[in-house]
């Protein structure tokens, strides 16, 4: 090939890419462009298209820049937000109370905190969504690195008289564990005699003692025994609080026998629809299924007792 | 997840366009808006950002007619490509009944194209789901650029790079032109139903 059609398509592959969005292919291409027209000698314009190729290569580092500068989070218009709450809460219930919550959670997923922020403390006033509600502030302000902020607004829960006493121990026991893992230096108050606190009710009092996430599948690295270094891999059938139970086929029969009620499994990676996480757990029950499609398959359930 | 109303014979579904960033997928769905204009049924909206890339995701929703005696409504989505976008790419997979994945055909972009499937792999993990599983169509696009003197890489090495194992329907196109863009949504609807008819006769 000679020099002008290589010339002409390393031009063209980086005017191309570029028109596309493609400002590092571009650049690419231009640098190559660039360097040929160095390395030889004699051509005619040499100066002016090296001057166009530097042109050329400024212009596209900017772009390039200014997309890898765009957070990663930014703020929808009103309207897009209304879209995100109707396209995005997946709520089981039509109730809502229900809906208002799974509508402010999707708007945080999607990094909308202010908005979230204030739906969620609109929802205060709800005894049945007010825990909730007063975590996921909890959790918008750490989203947000504003730590300091849940710490005040946790003071203002203090004297509110909307939260019972063991809710206020609970909250505080949840923020206490967010501020801890992010070095966050403040104290927070216990809940004493003279707090304010509303009258316990059975509905408005339940709290999971576990917090675990919704966890659709799971990897068992054997770190020891006949298996050591080789990984399970499982969907996770149903899930009650900290209790995975698992289905695993009567195929993989050599590795059932080793998994024998009581065995702690220390190498556990957790998948979640938000997060991948490691941790272990217990096997707390094993059952042969007698009928039904999964008939010889086992029933492995796993308790969680550790997660990072 | 598929929306079933019993009593007004009604079926929604969702199609999750996924790719790199830059391989076309909001082009899809704007020539889709274009071109199928009776089927269209509200605006399409995308959140996009510096140099037109989409943040958050586009939408456009649909009416397909009669299906099985149920009026079948579909919303199309895209995904935000760009690496940095993965939780938001995650949130708008959740759910999906079926999924476009839209391949870049330039031969500067295929490690964009394997990373990508790659992440499309582990997102449905994460949902309990697979590629192996989920109703899932892939397109070839931007094949017009060969005209342009611009390498592309060839069908077979696309094939053998993304489609040797899922050996899924695929489709040469050209989103810009609109080339492929119906066939692709029509086999993913096509795919999506089948799939979704099993999934109903088994919980009957």
């Amino acid at each position: 090939m000679n020099l002008k059609s290589r010339l002409t398509g390393l031009l063209r592959e980086g005017e191309i890419y570029g028109s596309q969005g493609l400002f590092q292919e571009s650049l690419q291409k231009y640098r190559e462009a660039r360097q040929l027209i160095q390395e030889t000698s004699g051509i005619k314009n040499r100066d002016s298209l090296l001057a166009v190729l530097s042109r050329k290569i400024n212009t596209f580092e900017e772009a390039a820049q200014k997309v890898d500068q765009t957070p990663a989070e930014a703020q929808m218009s009103a309207q897009q937000q209304d879209l995100v709450k109707k396209l995005f809460a997946y709520s089981p219930d039509q109730d809502p109370d229900s809906i208002a919550l799974e509508g402010a959670l999707a708007l945080a997923k999607f990094g909308q905190f202010k908005r979230a922020l204030a739906e969620f403390r609109e929802m205060l006033s709800k005894e049945s969504l007010r825990l909730q509600a007063a975590k996921n502030i909890i959790r918008c302000h750490m989203a947000m690195s504003d730590g300091q902020e849940a710490v005040v607004e946790y003071g203002q829960w203090m004297q509110s008289g909307l939260f019972s006493r063991r809710q206020l121990e609970h909250l505080r026991a949840f923020l206490h564990n967010l501020v801890e893992k992010k070095g966050i230096d403040a104290t927070l108050p216990q809940p004493s005699e003279d707090t304010p606190t509303a009258e316990p009710t059975v509905a408005a009092d339940e709290i999971d003692e576990e917090e675990i996430l919704d966890i659709s599948s799971i990897v068992i690295h054997f770190d020891s025994g006949p298996y050591s270094g080789k990984q399970l891999e499982l969907d996770v059938s149903f899930q009650t609080g900290n209790v995975i139970s698992l289905l695993i086929s009567s195929h993989e029969k050599e590795i059932i026998d080793n998994l024998t009620v009581g065995v702690k499994l220390e190498n556990l990676q957790f998948f979640s629809p938000i997060a991948i996480f490691r941790g272990s757990g217990v096997i707390s029950a094993k059952n042969k299924i007698d009928a039904g499609p999964k008939q010889g398959d086992y029933s492995l359930d796993i308790k969680i007792i550790g997660a990072e | 997840m598929a929306v079933f109303n019993v009593r007004n014979r009604e079926i929604e579904c969702k199609i999750v366009y996924y790719g790199p960033g830059r391989c076309g997928k909001t082009t899809n769905l704007e020539h889709i808006y274009r071109s199928f204009k009776k089927q269209v049924s509200g605006q399409m909206v995308s959140i996009d950002t510096e140099g037109d890339r989409t943040l958050f995701f586009d939408f456009l929703p649909m009416g397909v007619g009669k299906v099985m005696g149920c009026d079948v409504r579909l919303q199309l989505y895209t995904v935000p490509g760009q690496v940095k976008y993965s939780s938001t790419r995650r949130l708008v997979l959740k759910g999906a009944d079926g999924i476009v994945f839209v391949a870049d055909s330039l031969a500067v972009r295929r490690e964009k194209n394997m990373l990508s499937l790659k992440d499309l792999h582990n997102n449905l993990k994460s949902y309990s789901s697979s590629v192996f599983k989920v109703p899932l169509v892939m397109q070839y696009n931007k094949r017009d650029l060969e005209a342009q003197g611009i390498p592309l890489m060839s069908v077979a090495q696309m094939e053998k790079d993304l489609n040797s194992q899922l050996k899924v329907p695929a489709f040469e196109a050209s989103a810009l032109t609109g080339r492929g863009v119906g066939l692709t949504l029509k086999e993913c609807l096509k795919r999506t139903l089948k799939s979704l008819q099993k999934e109903l006769r088994l919980s009957e």
